[in-house]
């Protein structure tokens, strides 16, 4: 739904005449007063006021009972009183009632401090109380899930956790046992309370009842300093608030910002912090020692004479790649010194992804195109294409949530695998894997009636009645239409959603458009930095064309290319064909790393490996998923050995010969503004603490004109006919990534491989849930536990990549791919008679 | 005509059959109502000044004409939840006539154009859940309830839905919610449920009682109806009185009734030999009136101008065998076990009550804990989300204003019996909840 205008009303607050926007609750009308309502339960990021805490009691004239200003909307003419007598009464009488039964240990309560109940006490209470009884007791404190503790004594009950998991995150498991003054919060039946997005009510909690584990007892309040910055984590870019201590980094806030996060962060950003501060952290140059062949650490004068070495000696033969947590600048700086000082064409940030023809990028990328994050809470149909938000971008996941809860958005979920969004959904859809580029030519068929439907359906494995009510729902449930799809859609399927785009009139519509969701934190800045292979800065046309990341691979197992430089990138790891990988990393002649953690490739590959910084040590500019410009920013020094990654890089370059002239790291921004036509002009200062999206600003009209008319989408290969074996559907789970296995209090999260079968497949292989399979695919194979997943669509099994051990990248090849997949450890109670041979020619043991 | 309009002849054998109920003229009131349009049977109910008999008192025809007109779904919704303490009039009304109520509320909801309704019983009302949907399946089968009601237009479902025991789902939001398959917790008014009830639909919310009237309305005629009773409070009013009496139960008497007429003439007083020391007039969360009086008529507005209330008709006679500290902490005991928990001053409000009277009753309290229970009653009262806290701190607070006195005398008595002077140990700390 569009968004509502905003009408302003005078009304009178303590004398006062003050204007607010209609329909603004008192508590936040009063603000434009400058007057202070008490509260404790109202939290507008929760959706409707439950008035229950009863704080924020005032005096309506023509009222004859206090009313709650938390539920009161401002109307015109209202006449307000919030300091007489009567209202300091109910005030005093709330404060001391919720003191009745809270211990007040507030000397060794974590939230001591910047405690929402303290302030109050001490702002609106009696300051004494009349209460000489026995407090009630709980059992103290409690661990309400591995990362959260709770401590019922001190809990005011004020429902904004219960809130919160039932209306916000909607994984519904906290609720209030009990009644009277026995409630207590919970789990329903005391099972932990572990969510993706759990740890917010601890932020939530307006007194020290929930704490966080990881923090509890670290620091007090005046032990600490917050340090504003941004999440790399993911593509969403949450904003952030380091708290800081004695140069650690302690702790993670939410930094409300209503056009990124709407002030929510994933447990992943809250707490992989601990990953900075860990003992594997890499704080000083590695080179390997000629002589055992082992990395030893080395100066830094010594490590940069020896890549340098390497890198020259690879000159035009070497590939750089540069991982999602790069900044613009890095990126920017690296692309130069591979192109300029080494003349090589290859390099890239795609994750391994197809490369996608410069002119498409520039036409998906076109300023009008564009919709932002928060229309995604606006728009009349949301449709999420090949992307679940959850693990993707988390944070999105709220968002979306949010829009259809309250505002009724029409949500449409079109994906391969099922999506934590499907309950949410007026529609969804469920493609082949490999079917991608079939499915998004029959969108645009059903969008815009040309093209055989039925057999572009046929081809993608998708239902061509459903597809045809996707159609109707994207053109007539409102012209604001908002589609958020995946960088891992591949590069074929563009064209016809660039079609759709256009079919819908998307362009130059504020509230619609698209929204690309990117593989890496920093996807879409180094794209438009210049890191790959057929773009340049501001996706401009290089001088050469490179080589994308899986040709690189290929070219380094051939021998073709000699040198591998990585920047915070581990391919072996996150890239598809993993094994390509392997042999790429055995074979390059010198591998040069940047790196925060030392991983089995650079164990066994690495020429050099350069420490480098975390994200809380950084400068620098990242790009959000809708273009907004944010800016990294420096909370805590840089351990050890560690410098600043534009300064080695502006070191090797010396010694490649190139002066980059970058002496500070503001210098290397100025570079990239200067680089990059769109971002003209554009300073640190105006991006400051909220970023700026660089589509809203005037230099906007320099962004690469798109070519135009419709674009050619070609024939789309059909996806493959499972025929007995499986098709194989893989996805990235949040938890899989090193920083959360490194992370003590993550860990227990950290992604395990798992085999999601539909309840069809699993009962043909005779397995169930919590079963060990394994799936093959050629030679390669990948052992994983069954999950029986009711709306997994027969005939496709989805695996994780990325995750430590048995990832789903050992199993991808170029092409979409068929696995078999076999009880593992047993032989199937029943024999599998009658099954389709044929499918993969060495499908011996499959049927066997 | 009986005096009587709800209990007229109510213990006639197989009343609770729709054939006993149509043979005695049950359901003509339906078919005349239906022959009305919706607008007419609505002034029936306005000119009736019937006033709800759960314990607001709030005019029903008003509360009908808040709905908003329009197709849309509605819903209408009886509050059979009789929770309150001394009240047992609906249990009897359910038992024995259960097709009264039952065709009250198809005429209800054809008035208010609600499609959908619903009967929430408390959970121990077994025996009366059982008759009522027994009396469901009769008049649906009948053709009373479902598509197109006796060629009327009109159609009605009617579910029958029990509760589980908590008195808060008698509120009329929690009773919602509870509905609603949630946590029985009052919801925030505004929005009222005239507005956003059930299922966030326009939803009517009326007694048992209130409902059963209607059929006598529409066969009298408002106007004629309204000629019942006294003043501002028209009719008969169904009344349980329970406590120091010797003929307790159920009575339908005309509003305006002497309450001494009520309490002696027709409950027989208190045992030979004992005095009434005060009395409940409308359940045991409306503010105690003395034996004085008991020479008000028995209506809505004299009761409110002794300070007290009519609420649902339900009179306790506590006479001069009991401390007025035991039922004070009793009273308390009930509402704090019974408070949800949602809004502070209750759930803390109540817990604290039941503490400092206990701590009288163990003579570990001094006369001032009389001024803090006081003032606890007052920071309640007006300042919770729902009625619950108030239905506490009203009665409560009358007690300790009318009989200071007698608490004070208590009080030294027991600490004289603890050993005046010496502080007893303090009571162990009782582990509550969580494991």
């Amino acid at each position: 739904m569009p968004r509502p205008e905003r009408r302003f009303v005078t009304f009178s607050i303590d004398g006062r005449e003050v204007s607010a926007p209609e329909g603004v609750m008192l508590v936040d009308g009063a603000k434009y007063g400058d007057v202070e309502i008490p509260v404790f339960c109202y939290e507008p990021k929760l959706g409707a006021p439950v008035g229950a805490c009863r704080m924020c009691l005032v005096e309506v004239e023509g009222i004859p009972k206090l009313q709650t200003a938390c539920s009161t909307p401002v109307k015109d003419g209202m006449v307000v009183h919030t300091q007489t007598d009567r209202v300091r009464e109910a005030q005093n009488s709330v404060i001391e009632f919720l003191l009745v039964n809270h211990p007040l240990d507030c000397p060794v309560c974590d939230k001591g401090g910047e405690c929402p109940l303290q302030d109050i006490t001490f702002g609106w209470g009696r300051g004494i109380s009349r209460m000489v009884e026995p407090k009630r007791h709980f059992k103290k404190p409690l661990e309400l899930s591995p990362l959260i503790a709770i401590d019922r004594e001190r809990c005011i009950l004020c429902y904004r956790c219960v809130r919160f998991s039932q209306e916000v995150s909607e994984d519904y498991q906290l609720v209030l046992n009990e009644r009277g003054a026995s409630t207590y919060v919970g789990t329903f039946d005391g099972h932990p309370y572990v969510a993706p997005f759990s740890g917010n009510i601890i932020e939530l909690c307006p007194v020290g009842a929930l704490t966080s584990r990881a923090y509890r007892f670290r620091a007090r309040p005046w032990d600490i300093e917050g340090a504003g910055s941004v999440c790399t984590h993911c593509p969403a870019q949450c904003n952030v608030e380091f708290t800081v201590r004695d140069e650690r980094v302690l702790r993670v806030l939410a930094r409300d910002n209503e056009g990124v996060d709407d002030g929510w962060l994933c447990d992943k950003g809250r707490f992989a912090y601990q990953a900075i501060h860990s003992e594997e952290r890499i704080t000083e140059p590695l080179v390997r020692d000629s002589e055992s062949g082992e990395l030893v650490p080395a100066t830094w004068e010594y490590a940069l004479d020896v890549a340098a070495a390497a890198l020259q000696a690879g000159g035009s033969k070497t590939a750089a790649l540069a991982g999602g947590t790069t900044t613009n600048e890095e990126g920017f700086l690296l692309q130069r010194v591979v192109r300029e000082a080494l003349k090589s064409p290859h390099v890239d940030s795609r994750a391994g992804l197809p490369q996608v023809d410069l002119g498409l990028q520039q036409a998906l990328a076109a300023p009008g195109l564009q919709a932002t994050i928060p229309d995604l809470e606006f728009a009349h149909t949301v449709l999420v294409l090949g992307t679940d938000p959850i693990d993707d971008v988390a944070s999105l996941d709220l968002r979306i949530r949010k829009g259809v809860r309250r505002n009724g958005v029409k949500l449409a979920v079109a994906t391969s695998r099922p999506s934590a969004l499907d309950p949410n959904a007026k529609l969804w859809l469920r493609y082949a894997p490999g079917g991608e580029h079939a499915f998004v030519a029959a969108l645009e068929a059903a969008v815009t009636g040309s093209g055989d439907l039925s057999a572009l359906c046929d081809a993608a494995d998708a239902d061509p009645k459903a597809l045809e009510a996707l159609a109707a729902l994207l053109k007539d449930g409102g012209e604001d239409v908002v589609i958020l799809w995946s960088q891992r859609l591949g590069a074929a399927p563009l064209p016809a959603l660039l079609n759709v785009a256009a079919a819908l009139r998307l362009e130059g519509r504020d509230g619609a458009g698209l929204i690309e969701v990117p593989v890496g934190g920093n996807g879409r800045g180094l794209r438009e930095a210049g890191v790959q292979s057929n773009g340049g800065p501001g996706l401009s046309a290089p001088k050469a064309p490179g080589k994308p990341a899986r040709e690189i691979a290929a070219a380094l197992a051939s021998g073709d290319l000699s040198t591998l430089w990585l920047l915070h990138a581990d391919p072996v790891r996150d890239y598809a064909d993993r094994r390509l990988w392997e042999r790429a990393a055995a074979n390059a002649d010198a591998l040069v790393a940047h790196a925060t953690l030392l991983n089995d490739t650079l164990r066994e590959h690495a020429t050099v490996v350069f420490p480098a910084e975390s994200y809380a040590e950084k400068e620098g500019t990242i790009v959000n998923l809708d273009g907004r410009v944010q800016r990294l920013r420096v909370a805590i020094g840089r351990p050890g050995a560690v410098r600043a990654e534009w300064q080695v890089i502006a070191d090797l370059s010396k010694r490649l010969g190139l002066d980059l002239g970058v002496l500070t790291g503001p210098m290397a921004t100025r570079q990239l503004v200067e680089a990059v036509p769109f971002y003209a002009g554009l300073t640190l200062k105006e991006i400051g603490g909220r970023g700026v999206r660089w589509q809203e600003r005037e230099a906007a009209s320099a962004a690469p004109a798109a070519p135009a008319g419709p674009v050619e989408s070609g024939e789309p290969l059909p996806a493959p006919r499972p025929n007995g074996a499986l098709r194989l559907g893989t996805y990235r789970p949040i938890w899989a990534a090193p920083e959360v296995e490194v992370s003590p209090a993550l860990k227990f999260l950290a992604a395990k491989q798992q085999a999601e079968l539909s309840p069809v497949d699993a009962e043909r292989l005779g397995v169930d849930n919590g079963a060990k399979v394994s799936v093959t695919a050629g030679d390669a194979t990948v052992l994983a536990k069954v999950f029986v997943r009711g709306n997994v669509p027969a005939g496709t099994v989805f695996l994780a990549e990325a995750t430590a051990e048995q990832s789903a990248t050992e199993l991808l090849g170029e092409a979409p791919q068929l696995v078999s997949v076999e009880p593992y450890g047993q032989r199937p109670p029943v024999p599998l008679e009658g099954l389709a041979r044929g499918a993969r020619p060495s499908d011996d043991e499959v049927n066997s | 005509m009986s005096d009587k309009l709800l209990f007229d002849r109510i213990d006639e054998p197989g009343l609770d059959t729709i054939e006993v109920y149509m043979r005695r003229g049950g359901y003509e009131s339906l078919k005349r109502a239906l022959r009305m349009t919706p607008e007419e049977v609505l002034q029936n109910l306005l000119d009736s000044g019937l006033r709800g008999r759960g314990g607001a008192g709030f005019a029903m025809g008003k509360k009908v004409s808040f709905l908003p007109r329009g197709a849309m779904d509605k819903y209408l919704v009886c509050n059979a939840d009789e929770s309150e303490p001394g009240t047992f009039k609906d249990r009897e009304l359910m038992q024995k006539s259960p097709h009264m109520l039952v065709e009250g509320m198809i005429i209800a909801a054809y008035a208010a154009g609600a499609n959908r309704s619903f009967i929430y019983i408390r959970g121990e009302y077994e025996l009366q859940a059982m008759k009522l949907e027994a009396a469901i399946h009769e008049a649906r089968e009948a053709g009373f309830l479902g598509e197109d009601i006796l060629g009327s237009g009109h159609s009605q479902t009617l579910v029958l839905h029990r509760g589980a025991g908590a008195y808060i789902c008698g509120e009329e939001t929690g009773l919602l919610d509870s509905l609603e398959g949630k946590r029985g917790n009052p919801r925030l008014k505004p929005p009222f449920p005239a507005n956003q009830g059930l299922y966030q639909g326009p939803t009517l919310i009326n007694n048992v009682e209130t409902l059963a009237t209607v059929p006598h309305i529409i066969k009298m005629g408002g106007t004629e109806y309204a000629k019942l009773g006294v003043d501002n409070s028209a009719g008969t009013k169904l009344i349980s009185i329970s406590g120091n009496v010797q003929r307790p139960g159920n009575y339908e008497i005309e509003l305006g009734m002497k309450s001494r007429d009520i309490v002696y003439g027709l409950a027989g007083g208190p045992e030979p030999g004992r005095e009434i020391k005060f009395w409940f007039p409308g359940g045991s969360s409306s503010p105690v009136l003395t034996p004085e009086d008991l020479e008000l008529p028995y209506d809505f507005d004299s009761m409110a101008k002794a300070g007290s209330m009519l609420g649902s008709g339900a009179i306790i006679v506590v006479d001069d065998s009991n401390s007025v500290v035991d039922v004070a902490l009793t009273l308390a005991k009930f509402y704090r076990h019974e408070s949800c928990g949602k809004c502070t001053p209750c759930r803390e409000g109540t817990n604290w009550t039941v503490k400092m009277l206990q701590r009288i009753h163990e003579g570990d309290a001094t006369p001032m804990d009389l001024d803090i229970i006081a003032s606890v009653q007052d920071q309640i009262m007006g300042n919770c989300l729902c009625v619950l806290g108030d239905a506490m701190a009203m009665p409560l607070s009358s007690m300790v204003a009318k009989f200071r006195g007698e608490f004070e005398q208590y009080i030294e008595e027991k600490r004289a019996a603890a050993g005046f002077g010496e502080m007893p140990e303090p009571s162990p700390i009782a582990i509550a909840g969580a494991a």
